[in-house]
């Protein structure tokens, strides 16, 4: 039962994840290739870089203004015994139109030699691509077991990638199965970060140089890469989270990845981004949006459709299956048309058009604005006992009212009025309507808020005797504003309606009023240290002190009564020394008390203890000696006299 | 009844006075100081207050201590306990008694404050 409702939930579970494919959170902007075209641009400086910078700018598919230049600084610095830099120098003319590099026989024989078990990856990489671009011929079989051979002497990840990179130059008729099983095996290598990224633990260069390889193999084979959507996905989040560079190479292998993902034949990620904010109104009817590949190249072959539009806080459906129109390379819509409530829209949006689109669903947040406007605005002062009927005044917005309204503390001052939206009419409930009362002698400000009621008009009474808390009791004019606020309002409103004069009972408050200052000095506050305990008066203690020391007298009187004495104190050194050390055990003691800490005590003590260990030891084996000598004096006296003598020294010796 | 109690008392008084080794006196003596020492620490504790309470324990501890340390050495010293402490000297047993006392004392020190 247990794993069946197991199986259910993951079912279950799977099906919701699938239905929410991932879209990219990073993508280049067209500032971004800018930047990354200006970095691939810059002056080069030897071999290498000349390499990165051509080769990487004829992927992004812009060509090199002065090519003769170029073709003759490769040529110059050409060093024909390397094989990396006819590496270079071979990948960097081919991307130059009309670029010749000179071969000799010596140079294919080492570029031929290097094609072995060997060498090490890179090495053969170098060495075919420098062939390929050249036009030598080489043998592919030879390329695909020294390749083989390779990567299983050298397991890491950019071996691997190069020798995918190899591959894609060989001929079609080689054995490239097992090299393509690899792109799994590496794939399944990359580590998923929160479910965003996918990338390398070897970093940005590795993801976007085995992007680049895997689709360029892929692409010649013909066989369709094992990574699934969702990976290509963050891969590209991986790859175009970055926007600046720090190396020539790390560019060159975005250009790289940002060329393959824009340009094969298996998958192409789609970037969908709303041009401007993803706002309409009235002003501003259409929805515009830019479908573009990873390199911010339109996708003109596409078809844009909305699926499904609905309102955020109602869910009911507003559009679908309906399409954009492409016009100056943005696709638009004419929201406005479906004339929507003012609110947030969720959309659904899905891409069309070839099979190779990855991530082309996409769902998008599309905020409707409109201007409000003040119907009704109705202000009137109420007596609380109702005996006088109210008088109302209407005011239209943006005027203010002729006559100042007075309120004091038997009336109310009373306010209600409408929110419509301009064009159609219909009541509106904004987020912010607030009401301010700004005294203009003074300064001061009191803010409320209007609340709506169930016909959604709005209503604002000010009770003067409740409230005078908030004005500090301050009689005088106030002038009366509407304050009108929300995301989806296009003309936010303050409004001065009238002003209002209100007189409070008590007038307690002082004739100025300070701001409230918050960063003024505040108040010290005086620390209140323990107070040491109440000790009881010193006669009292030395009392107890006696009391307690008394027993010590009757102690020396019992036992000078029981007939205690030292006759027996022998003067040997070792019990001298013992009885020395004692007391300096004693001494140690008190100086403890007052002076020293545990530690230092531990070291005195361990001295004079040790001291005292062996002269006591000493002393109390002769006494144990002399005591059963007595003993068997005693006992020889019992046995030869009969006499009962008592057992035991009849001396007691003070220890 | 009473005059049961107080036979019982006067006879054990008596037996007390007779067969007690002197030895066993003395260290009785000793033991009827530490007591009353206690008692007068706990009274002024009750009566007055426990101020220095830190005190007050270290000299109590110190009482109760000692008071045992001395009747283990009345037990392991009595000769009438001889068969029960057969590797027991009495110069043994003044050892460890002197010896627990130094750790007592440097415990209590520490304590008194």
């Amino acid at each position: 039962m247990y794993p069946f409702e197991g199986l259910f939930s993951l079912l279950v579970l799977s099906l919701v994840l699938e239905t929410q494919a991932l879209t990219p959170t990073h993508h280049l902007t067209t500032t971004d290739v800018a930047r990354l075209q200006a970095v691939l641009s810059q002056p080069f400086t030897d071999l290498k870089s000349a390499y990165y910078s051509v080769v990487g700018l004829s992927k992004l598919g812009i060509f090199v203004a002065d090519a003769d230049e170029t073709c003759r600084f490769i040529n110059s610095n050409l060093d024909p015994s390397s094989v990396e830099s006819l590496f270079y120098a071979a990948e960097a003319s081919q991307a130059l139109s009309g670029c010749e590099i000179p071969v000799t026989n010596d140079t294919r024989d080492l570029l031929l030699a290097t094609v072995s078990e060997d060498s090490t990856a890179s090495q053969i990489h170098q060495s075919v691509s420098a062939l390929s671009a050249l036009g030598l011929p080489l043998a592919s079989q030879e390329v695909v077991s020294a390749l083989k051979a390779r990567i299983s002497k050298e397991d890491n990840v950019l071996a691997i990638i190069l020798a995918l990179q190899t591959a894609s130059r060989l001929s079609q008729q080689a054995e490239l199965g097992e090299i393509l099983e690899e792109i799994e095996d590496l794939a399944a290598r990359l580590d998923d970060l929160g479910g965003v990224y996918l990338q390398f633990e070897e970093g940005l260069e590795a993801t976007a140089l085995f992007v680049s390889a895997a689709y360029s193999l892929s692409d010649h084979v013909d066989m369709e890469p094992p990574l699934k959507e969702d990976q290509v996905i963050q891969l590209v989040n991986s790859i175009f989270s970055k926007k600046s560079w720090d190396s020539l190479s790390e560019a060159f292998s975005v250009a790289s990845a940002a060329a393959s993902l824009s340009n094969n034949r298996f998958h192409v990620p789609v970037i969908v981004s709303a041009q401007g904010p993803a706002a309409v109104s009235h002003s501003h009817p259409f929805l515009q949006l830019q479908v573009t590949d990873v390199l911010c190249q339109p996708l003109s072959s596409a078809s844009v459709l909305v699926e499904s539009a609905s309102a955020v806080a109602s869910k009911s459906a507003i559009l679908s299956q309906a399409p954009f129109t492409l016009r100056d390379g943005v696709f638009e819509l004419n929201f406005m048309a479906s004339q929507p409530a003012s609110g947030y829209y969720q959309f659904s949006v899905a891409i069309t058009g070839d099979s190779r689109f990855v991530a082309n669903h996409v769902e998008l947040k599309v905020k409707v604005s409109t201007r409000v406007a003040i119907n009704n605005m109705d202000l009137s002062v109420v007596d609380k006992d109702q005996s006088i009927g109210p008088k109302t005044t209407r005011v239209e917005y943006p005027t203010k009212a002729k006559a100042s309204f007075m309120a004091d503390s038997h009336q109310n001052f009373a306010m209600t009025f409408q929110l419509v939206d301009e064009t159609t009419g219909v009541e509106l409930t904004p987020h912010q309507t607030f009401v301010r009362l700004h005294n203009q002698k003074t300064g001061q400000e009191v803010v409320f808020v209007a609340e709506p009621d169930s016909k959604n008009l709005y209503k604002f009474e000010l009770d003067t005797a409740e409230r005078k808390t908030e004005f500090d009791s301050i009689s005088g004019t106030y002038a009366l504003y509407l304050m009108v606020g929300d995301a989806t309002l296009e003309n936010p409103i303050l409004w001065n309606v009238a002003d209002v004069v209100l007189k409070f009972l008590d007038e307690e408050a002082p004739g100025t009023i300070q701001a409230k200052t918050l960063y003024v000095p505040k108040p010290e506050i005086q620390h209140l240290f323990r107070e040491p305990e109440k000790k009881p008066p010193t006669v009292v203690s030395n009392a107890f002190t006696a009391l307690v020391l008394s027993p010590f007298l009757l102690l020396l009187i019992l036992w000078f009564k029981l007939g205690a004495n030292i006759s027996n104190f022998t003067l040997s050194p070792s019990t001298i020394l013992f009885h020395i050390g004692h007391a300096a055990m004693l001494g140690l003691m008190y100086v403890y008390w007052t002076h020293l800490n545990m530690f230092q005590t531990l070291k005195y003590l361990a001295i004079i203890g040790s001291l005292t260990f062996l002269a006591g030891n000493r002393m109390l084996a002769q006494k144990a000696v002399k005591r059963s000598a007595h003993i068997v004096f005693s006992f020889n006296l019992k046995c030869g006299g009969g006499f009962f003598s008592s057992p035991g020294l009849n001396s007691i010796q003070i220890n | 009844m009473s005059n049961s109690v107080f036979s019982v008392i006067s006879r054990f008084v008596e037996e007390y006075r007779s067969s007690t080794p002197n030895k066993l006196k003395m260290i009785d003596a000793y033991l009827l100081y530490i007591l009353l020492t206690g008692v007068f620490q706990f009274l002024y504790c009750v009566l007055v207050g426990t101020f220095p309470f830190n005190s007050f324990l270290s000299g109590f501890i110190s009482c109760v201590g000692s008071f045992i340390l001395a009747v283990c050495l009345r037990i392991q010293i009595n000769p009438q306990n001889k068969r029960d402490f057969l590797t027991v000297s009495p110069e043994r047993a003044f050892a460890d008694f002197l010896f627990a006392h130094t750790v007592l004392h440097l415990v209590v020190v520490n304590f008194v404050g």
